[in-house]
């Protein structure tokens, strides 16, 4: 992505309008000290700390209702001025991080549950709810709600909508879009639409009028604001069932990765496997790792959950497949450790070495192409083929942390997957030219992941600097980015929402 | 007991217009680059107002974006009065969680809200609210240069001693503002046969001081110190979990080890009960609950003793949270009262939220173990509505004893 000319859009200054704003949401949501712009610059992907003045917005604000939402894209859309929405700053797309500056909208104060339906098992929630919270309300009466990022604990539903997420427990329970029956959304000029499977706010389908709740699913901020959302919920599992199996070899680790997938087992959360390099990357940190016997390779785990009979009988499936395959069960320690540390533990930034063995603070970043079975082995190799390339050249600026395979779902465990190779990158010591570096390996990344006919993004979104051009120009280019161009100057002709996001200024070219 | 901070680097002053020090733009860097952002998914103030600039990673990315001149200082005066000084972050904050054993490191809001609070004092920059902690701070220094007698009358009629192996230290918010907190503590002692002494005149260790001049505390914690010695001190009781932290984290850091023994009253109190030598006469028939003081419970890791001594209360029924998850609650003081003073309307907030949850497990009591909680949940209850009494755990204590405070 070259640098964007924003010139002929003739933006308005958000800086000239506080007040108006202030008379919407109150004086003390509309933040113009430069800290509290600054800090909502980054999401969390890498962040080009070189020139971090570029994305510093000119103002924060912290709408609390639909109604200011609305008001506050008027009053946008009025004078051209651009708007972010910014939920937990979770996102890896950097979905929230603003290239035009303007204003972001910062989303969670908007964090009310709404409903709690225990009959038609739907949660009514704003959109700055997070799941962790959401849950423990639900699991009073008994409800669940599937969706399980690795942000689990502090990303929030608007986001999650707005990045179209994936979800660890996707394979089993669905990702965020499967799990929306309907939402309110704030257009680009304001007005407020509904949404959903047809007409009905509760109805999980209908085939009446076009799909367009998936619309609004990924957009990242482009199109709208969601301000409501009703939520698909599912039955509380009885039991759970974590387990960890060692391996030989990667071809060992694999080929259960499949045997798991197409056994059938319905109550399955997910199957994940963690390749040489992931565990290798694990040991570097042997108190926070459950030490591994030193023959262990690779690890494959799985995760059951459901009622008592339905896990129970599907864990002597497991146990027997992996014993067929090869595999070392790892033991409960092993398995129940990472099951409640698996939302956080490894992406810790003093993991981080340089060639000479000594600890460099980096920033966790994982890409998240999605991948074929048949060509998975050829595909993790070559990440670490180029991500270890970027490595030697240049050290103490990245490392490579390993791959994870996730089954991709949703609700199947077999064909494609989550083949995401884990990359830190030492962002205090960015300069220009590491931080091309850094854009080169994205491309090198996203393009051969399209020559091993997998999709760019199966988790965060295309649209980071690096490799938005390749999913824009190669991955989308056969009528899918023209369609998109189509439907952003449709319903926002001012371009005022996250400008640049996705190439999307190119519709406005002609 | 030593609880210590390593940070030295905390020690070198920010200035306008001076660069920030490399180890400190590291320091921050640290919690930016974790973007894991759970310091603000269980912070009280963020759950309160939803503005993540005061969380853990909202004030290491201010410091951050400042070192990165992508911050003006002088706009910071109100960045780091929103943190209550309760410590969850720190607990929470992976870098603590994973790094702390194998690096040897982890994050230390706490100290760095307290550094930067003092800061930007020096140079003038004040956040909105300080007049009512400037006058508390001014209260507390004329009580230490005020008379003995007015500093111990709270134990008139108590007749302790001024000298001996174990010396109860009261703080000026017990001496003045919660006084049935130390007569409970003596009157319990006294009761166990192990009556303590008290100092005639204890220095300052006002939280709000710390916050704005250390030098200043320092001369308070050094006088402390010596005349502890002088009274012959070879355990020292605590009767204010905030000063606690201060006796086991503060004054070895700047002090060096103590050449006494730190104890909570808790803790002592509990021994007296395993020990057969405090005995209960009166049962306690009600619903209760704990709430951890932020500063035992998530400052220096002490929860265990207040759970003990309330099983073994007689009559009493108790459903009480685990101390991980009151790792998200705070009564809305703050360890330095200053947030309460500064922000009172999000103080209440916080206060309410923590009464509510009390209200779920259907206690009648809310227990407490700190003279700042049961004035502030006293307040709370008072403007809310919530039926819930707030009581201190040495009044029961005192209660089933059949003694009267």
């Amino acid at each position: 992505m070259s640098k964007i000319d924003f010139s002929k859009f003739n933006y308005g200054n958000a800086s000239d309008h506080i007040k108006e704003l202030e008379d919407i949401v109150g004086k003390e949501n509309v933040l113009t000290n430069m800290h509290d712009r600054a800090m909502r610059a980054a999401s969390c992907a890498p962040f080009p700390m070189q020139r971090w003045g570029e994305h510093v917005p000119d103002v924060v604000v912290l709408p609390g209702s639909t109604e200011e939402v609305s008001a506050v894209m008027k009053l946008a859309d009025t004078y051209r001025l651009p708007v972010v929405p910014r939920g937990a700053g979770a996102g890896l797309a950097d979905g929230a991080h603003p290239l035009a500056k303007g204003i972001v909208l910062d989303m969670k104060r908007m964090s009310e549950i709404l409903e709690v339906d225990d009959v038609n098992r739907t949660a009514t929630v704003q959109p700055g709810v997070n799941m962790q919270e959401l849950n423990k309300v639900l699991e009073k009466v008994g409800m669940f709600f599937t969706d399980d990022p690795a942000s689990y604990g502090t990303s929030v539903i608007g986001g999650r909508i707005g990045t179209n997420g994936w979800s660890v427990g996707g394979a089993g329970g669905g990702h965020i879009a499967n799990l929306v029956c309907s939402m309110e959304v704030v257009l680009p000029d304001g007005e407020v639409i509904q949404v959903g499977k047809g007409g009905a706010k509760k109805c999980r389908n209908s085939s009446s009028g076009y799909r367009l709740l998936e619309l609004f699913f990924g957009h990242q901020g482009t199109l709208g604001v969601v301000t409501e959302i009703v939520l698909d919920c599912a039955p509380k599992p009885a039991c759970e069932f974590p387990s960890f199996f060692g391996f030989n070899s990667y071809e060992e680790a694999y080929e259960c990765l499949f045997q798991f997938g197409i056994s059938g087992i319905k109550c399955a959360v997910n199957y994940i496997m963690y390749d040489d390099e992931k565990i290798d990357f694990l040991r570097r940190d042997d108190e926070a790792w459950i030490p591994l016997p030193p023959n262990i390779k690779c690890a494959v785990m799985a995760t059951l959950a459901g009622t008592v009979g339905e896990v129970t009988a599907a864990k002597n499936q497991i146990l027997s497949i992996a014993k067929r395959m090869g595999g070392a069960y790892l033991g409960e320690e092993q398995a129940w450790g990472d099951w409640a540390t698996r939302h956080d533990r490894y992406h810790v930034a003093e993991h981080c070495r340089n060639k000479e063995g000594q600890v460099v603070l980096m920033s966790w970043h994982c890409e998240d192409n999605c991948m074929i079975h048949s060509n998975l082995p050829k595909f993790t190799h070559g990440l670490h083929d180029i991500v270890k390339k970027y490595v030697d050249k240049y050290d103490g600026i990245f490392n490579d942390a390993g791959c994870f395979i996730y089954g991709g779902g949703p609700y199947r465990t077999w064909g494609d997957y989550l083949a995401e190779v884990d990359v830190f990158l030492n962002e205090t010591a960015m300069t220009p030219e590491l931080w091309e570096a850094w854009l080169d390996m994205k491309r090198e990344i996203a393009d051969f992941t399209l020559d091993c006919e997998g999709s760019v993004s199966i988790c965060h979104g295309g649209c980071r600097e690096g490799d938005v051009d390749v999913v824009t120009d190669r991955e989308l280019a056969g009528g899918s980015f023209m369609l998109m161009k189509k439907i952003k100057k449709m319903l926002d002709p001012n371009n005022i929402m996250n400008p640049g996001k996705y190439n999307l200024q190119r519709a406005y070219e002609d | 007991m030593e609880i210590l901070s390593y940070k030295k680097f905390y020690d070198d002053p920010i200035q306008k217009g001076k660069p920030v020090a490399k180890t400190m733009e590291t320091d921050c860097y640290a919690v930016f680059a974790c973007r894991h952002k759970f310091c603000r998914e269980w912070c009280p103030d963020y759950v309160a107002e939803r503005n993540e600039s005061y969380s853990s990673y909202g004030m290491h990315t201010s410091l951050l974006a400042l070192s990165r001149g992508q911050a003006k200082l002088e706009e910071m005066g109100n960045e780091f009065i929103h943190c209550l000084e309760c410590g969850q972050c720190e607990l929470k904050c992976p870098n603590t969680m994973f790094g702390g054993d194998f690096y040897k490191y982890s994050t230390t809001t706490v100290d760095l809200v307290r550094k930067m609070r003092r800061d930007l004092y020096a140079q003038g920059i004040k956040y909105d609210g300080i007049e009512e902690v400037e006058k508390t701070i001014e209260e507390h220094k004329q009580y230490d240069a005020g008379a003995d007698a007015e500093l111990t009358s709270w134990a008139e009629g108590l007749d302790l001693p001024r000298k001996g192996d174990v010396v109860m230290y009261v703080d000026y918010y017990n001496a003045f503002q919660t006084r049935e907190v130390p007569i409970a503590a003596a009157k319990i002692l006294k009761a166990a046969g192990a009556a303590p002494a008290i100092l005639d005149h204890p220095a300052i260790t006002t939280g709000e001081l710390l916050d704005t001049d250390l030098d200043a505390w320092l001369d308070g914690a050094k006088r402390n110190v010596e005349a502890l010695k002088a009274a012959g001190a070879k355990k020292v009781i605590l009767v204010n979990p905030h000063e606690y932290s201060y006796f086991v984290k503060e004054y070895p850091h700047y002090l060096g080890t103590l050449p006494f023994e730190v104890v909570y009253i808790t803790d002592y109190v509990n021994e007296l009960i395993k020990d057969g030598k405090i005995k209960f006469v009166k049962e306690f028939n009600k619903k209760v609950t704990y709430h951890d003081p932020c500063s035992l419970n998530k400052l220096c890791g002490n929860y265990q003793a207040p759970r003990e001594i309330i099983a073994a209360l007689p009559g009493v029924h108790a459903d009480i949270e685990d101390p991980v998850i009151q790792w998200k609650y705070c009564c809305g003081n703050g360890v330095s009262s200053a947030f309460r003073k500064a922000l009172p309307d999000i103080s209440y907030k916080i206060s309410t939220e923590r009464m509510e949850r009390a209200n779920d497990v259907g206690a009648e009591v809310l227990i407490v173990a700190c003279p700042h909680c049961k004035d502030m949940f006293a307040e709370t209850k008072t403007k809310s509505g919530i039926n819930i009494e707030p009581v201190h755990i040495l009044e029961i204590v005192a209660e089933c004893m059949g003694i009267e405070v």
